[in-house]
């Protein structure tokens, strides 16, 4: 309304159903009430602006303002982000959040900064599970010679051989089709990912393994952060905590909805010994030992309580 | 609502192209002059440069310069001759014969390809010097190309109803691709008829009938070239590769054909690959530059401003749909098909379905509906292909394409205003 | 123009050796995958950034041909001299716009995307070097309008 009304400007590639953007929604709103007007938020979905690496990059140019990407996406920028997409690194749920919310977290979002990015939170992205086309997945062997769609991740792809499968990049665009032509046999993602995208009409059996934990990582450019007042960025901080916690919430029921739904339509849902899996691969973080601040990063996850 | 933004986009962009600055040159140097209304200058030619460096990173995008590079080689390496020697045979005494072999075949490799962009080349690389050959103007041939590549965009797979899927948040994959055959093939048949219409017209050359003989001796002639499309079908269908990869399955299909065939030989390959290379870039820089101009137009929420103005025109149906209609075809005239998806299915979406409208049905209009817009000047990625390859100019492909855009349109209300057309098949088959 | 044309030949090399890498590598991409067994990590994200070189390259080439589409109903239908001006305007809108947004805009990219150790995530190429095509690109097209706007007057 006035002249000192400043625009946030937020883009990100999910569509306007997700939870995360109902959160973005509801953090406008509230930053919109906590400023009495003087911030506006201006949500962009559906990669309008560009896909989750190009929206970071936009960040450190200076012509987008905020972003939300995957952790997956954020290890090349920030490569101690890396640690969260270790397989089997939480134990639950619970420990994710406390690792998270606590000083591990925070640490690992002020690593943005160094890259011109200032890491403003983490929204649930649940945790990460394999679905196959033919084959049913209950043990690690069954994962033989099957060839499954990962993230372009070194992380993602080492998971994958280490349990026995075929990693095989793939963007996730095109994923629908290379399910359907059998040019890949599997892939892995969350519930809601594995419901809104369909494949599920194609991959008729979901293992869920619970494999890797990849937070959606909220952050702004240090561009904008530097010229906020402090009391603008006490403002944003308030109204990311809420949303986080709002989102969370909507997560879990949209988690439940995807896993019921795509139940109904005929996909065989599979809870396996996870211990199976975990085993197969325990010895995987010993190949960071030779980076000491690195594995100690991940001991010290592994010691949260 | 901020007008500033529009009026710089618009108003600049007119005057570029009325002074004779090429059209990627024109669509660059207008995003950069919108973005600048509301972004610093070094971060707004920062972004631009980002956004035509980053619009080409795509690995579906490959698909353009290797059929562009199969084209070639099948046209050097005498594999497009018996082709299209054959085809003749079968319905050359047809008025408009090899344009109704241009449709066909460019509708299977749309079919096949799922992008308009590589049928458009491969299909104009092939058939585009045959047609000029026979008499045909090279004007109409590159119309002919041009709209009927389009067509393999509805006719499944269809990278762009998968966008459309994703946009919707929830509209079926499987049933998308259903509902695209009959609207495919109807809008293929139309422009039969139309391109019949205007050969017969311009009294273009009517091949004589052939002798079974004739007809045989050819088929023999064409079949190891036949036979690309089955390893290039097959492999698709079977897994083997993917569309994109298929590619340049077909170029090391067409380089070893031609060289058996000896019209092919390594010392002009370095030719065959620049003149590949250089048509490829006439088409990256354009889509380059459009998509800086996409990323400028969200970036100000143009076509939310607009759509919203004009949604508050009516709440009749038939009325929203003709607005809804007229609109993505301007948006269509501007904006490429992938960023219209993106950024008006939500805009739209939600209003139709409160019509009553099914959000298969609609992403049937909404693509076929765009599909127009790939054809249309000033930006329309298959026109450029198709143009580029014809080696012609835009303005003077307009004039054939008049009628061809009559039989789209028509095609176009007869799917929005019939949801049969498009929700029977898929119906059959349970959704 | 001796420079021009060894400026042409060494461009022209250079995108015949782009595109038969092209090829093979997404060859390698299916070989690796159906033959072999074991799909290649890195062909998918090499083709991309080749076709990001061909495409911004190839611009280059294709300026120094004046091969880029053009509307020119309005231009044909003037007098010769005010036609040559426009085509001076035009020229030298393009030449601002490289100067800005590809080789102003296009090194700060490339600088951002150095100073702040971006690798590609496949091949751990810095994208420094796959940037580094638009300023090159930049210069390129500057050079080609300038030679052409000198030998025109
Ligand atoms: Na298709
Ligand atoms: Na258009």
């Amino acid at each position: 309304k006035t002249d000192d009304t400043k625009t946030l400007r937020l883009g990100h590639g999910l569509d306007v159903s997700h939870s995360v953007h109902k959160a973005m929604v509801k953090m406008g709103e509230d930053l919109s009430t906590l400023s009495d007007g003087k911030l506006k938020l201006e949500i962009y979905p559906s990669q309008q602006l560009g896909t989750e690496r190009q929206c970071l990059e936009l960040l450190q140019i200076g012509s987008l303002d905020m972003t939300k990407v995957s952790v997956g996406v954020l290890e090349n920028f920030a490569p101690k982000m890396k640690v969260l997409g270790l397989p089997f690194l939480f134990r639950d749920r619970e420990h994710s959040f406390t690792v998270l919310d606590g000083p591990i977290g925070q640490q690992l979002l002020n690593e943005g900064e160094q890259y011109w990015l200032k890491g403003l939170g983490y929204y649930d992205a649940g945790s990460r599970s394999f679905y196959t086309k033919d084959k049913p997945v209950n043990t690690p062997e069954d994962l033989e010679g099957q060839k499954i769609r990962v993230m372009e991740s070194v992380t993602a792809m080492d998971m994958v051989r280490g349990l026995g499968g075929s990693p095989t990049p793939i963007s996730w665009g095109e994923l629908y089709t290379a399910l359907q032509q059998g040019v890949v046999d599997g892939a892995e993602n969350n519930p809601p990912s594995f419901y809104l995208s369909r494949h599920y009409e194609v991959a008729k059996y979901y293992t869920l393994d619970e494999h890797t934990v990849l937070p959606d990582v909220l952050l702004a450019g240090t561009y904008l952060w530097d010229k906020l007042t402090p009391e603008e960025q006490g403002w944003l901080k308030q109204a990311v905590e809420t949303s986080v916690v709002y989102q969370r919430k909507l997560w879990l029921e949209a988690e439940n909805e995807a896993l019921e739904a795509v139940e109904k339509a005929g996909v065989q849902i599979i809870r396996p010994d996870k211990t199976l899996f975990s085993d197969k691969i325990k010895d995987s973080f010993d190949k960071y030992k030779e980076d000491k601040e690195f594995y100690q990063l991940i001991k010290d996850i592994q010691a949260t309580n | 609502m901020e007008y500033a933004p529009i009026l710089v986009l618009v108003i600049s962009f007119i005057c570029l192209l009325a002074i004779g600055t090429p059209v990627a040159w024109s669509i660059a140097i207008s995003s950069l002059l919108t973005l600048l209304v509301s972004i610093p200058v070094l971060p707004a030619a920062t972004t631009v440069s980002q956004r035509i460096g980053t619009g080409l990173d795509s690995f579906a995008l490959l698909a353009i310069p290797l059929f562009i590079l199969s084209g070639e080689l099948m046209n050097k390496g005498g594999i497009a001759h018996r082709l299209i020697a054959f085809a003749k045979t079968l319905v050359g005494a047809l008025p408009g014969g090899l344009a109704l072999i241009n449709i066909i075949s460019a509708m299977l490799m749309g079919a096949i390809a799922g992008s308009a962009m590589a049928a458009a080349s491969a299909m104009g690389s092939i058939l585009g010097p045959e047609m000029e050959k026979e008499g045909y103007s090279r004007e109409f041939g590159a119309a002919v190309n041009i709209t009927a590549a389009t067509t393999g965009l509805i006719i499944p797979p269809s990278n762009v109803l998968i966008v459309y899927s994703l946009a919707s948040g929830g509209a079926s994959i499987a049933a998308l691709f259903l509902a695209g055959y009959i609207p495919g093939i109807l809008t293929g048949l139309f422009l039969m008829i139309v391109a019949s219409f205007w050969a017969k017209k311009k009294g273009y050359k009517v091949g004589k009938r052939s002798t079974l003989k004739a007809v045989l001796k050819t088929f023999v002639d064409a079949l190891p070239s036949l036979f690309m499309l089955v390893v290039v079908i097959g492999g698709i269908v079977t897994g083997i590769f993917t569309a994109t990869e298929a590619s340049a399955i077909a170029v090391l299909y067409s380089f070893v054909l031609g060289m058996i065939y000896r019209e092919i030989t390594l010392p002009i390959m370095p030719r065959i690959l620049l003149d590949s290379a250089g048509t490829t870039a006439i088409v990256m820089l354009l889509i380059g530059a459009s998509m800086s101009m996409s990323w400028a137009l969200s970036y100000e929420n143009i076509p939310q401003e607009i759509s919203t103005g004009l949604l508050a025109l009516s709440d009749n149906p038939i009325v929203i749909l003709l607005i809804i209609n007229l609109l993505l075809l301007f948006v269509g005239i501007f904006m490429d098909m992938t960023p219209a998806v993106l950024i008006f299915t939500p805009i739209f979406l939600p209003v139709v379905t409160a019509l009553g409208l099914d959000p298969v049905h609609f992403g049937i209009i909404m693509v076929l509906n765009l599909c127009i817009g790939l054809c249309t000047p000033p930006v329309g990625s298959v026109l450029f292909v198709g143009v580029g390859i014809a080696k012609t100019s835009i303005e003077k492909v307009v004039k054939p394409l008049l009628p061809l855009f009559i039989a789209m349109i028509i095609a176009l209300f007869l799917v929005t205003y019939f949801p049969e057309l498009s929700l029977w098949l898929p119906r059959q088959f349970g959704f | 123009m001796q420079l021009r044309k060894t400026i042409d030949k060494i461009l022209a090399n250079f995108l015949v050796i782009i595109m038969a890498v092209m090829v093979l590598n997404v060859l390698w991409q299916v070989a690796s995958r159906f033959i072999l067994g074991s799909p290649s990590s890195f062909t998918d994200e090499l083709a991309r950034y080749l076709m990001i070189w061909v495409g911004i390259l190839g611009a280059a080439y294709i300026s120094g041909r004046n091969m880029h589409v053009a509307i020119d109903v309005l231009p044909t239908r003037l007098s010769p001299p005010v036609q040559k001006r426009l085509m001076l305007i035009v020229r030298l809108l393009i030449i601002l716009f490289c100067l800005l947004a590809m080789v102003i805009g296009g090194s700060r990219l490339v600088y951002i995307t150095y100073v702040l150790g971006q690798n590609s995530p496949a091949l751990q190429v810095p994208l420094a070097v796959v940037y580094g095509v638009i300023p090159i690109s930049g210069l390129l097209i500057i050079y080609y309008k300038l030679s052409d706007i000198l030998k025109k007057q």
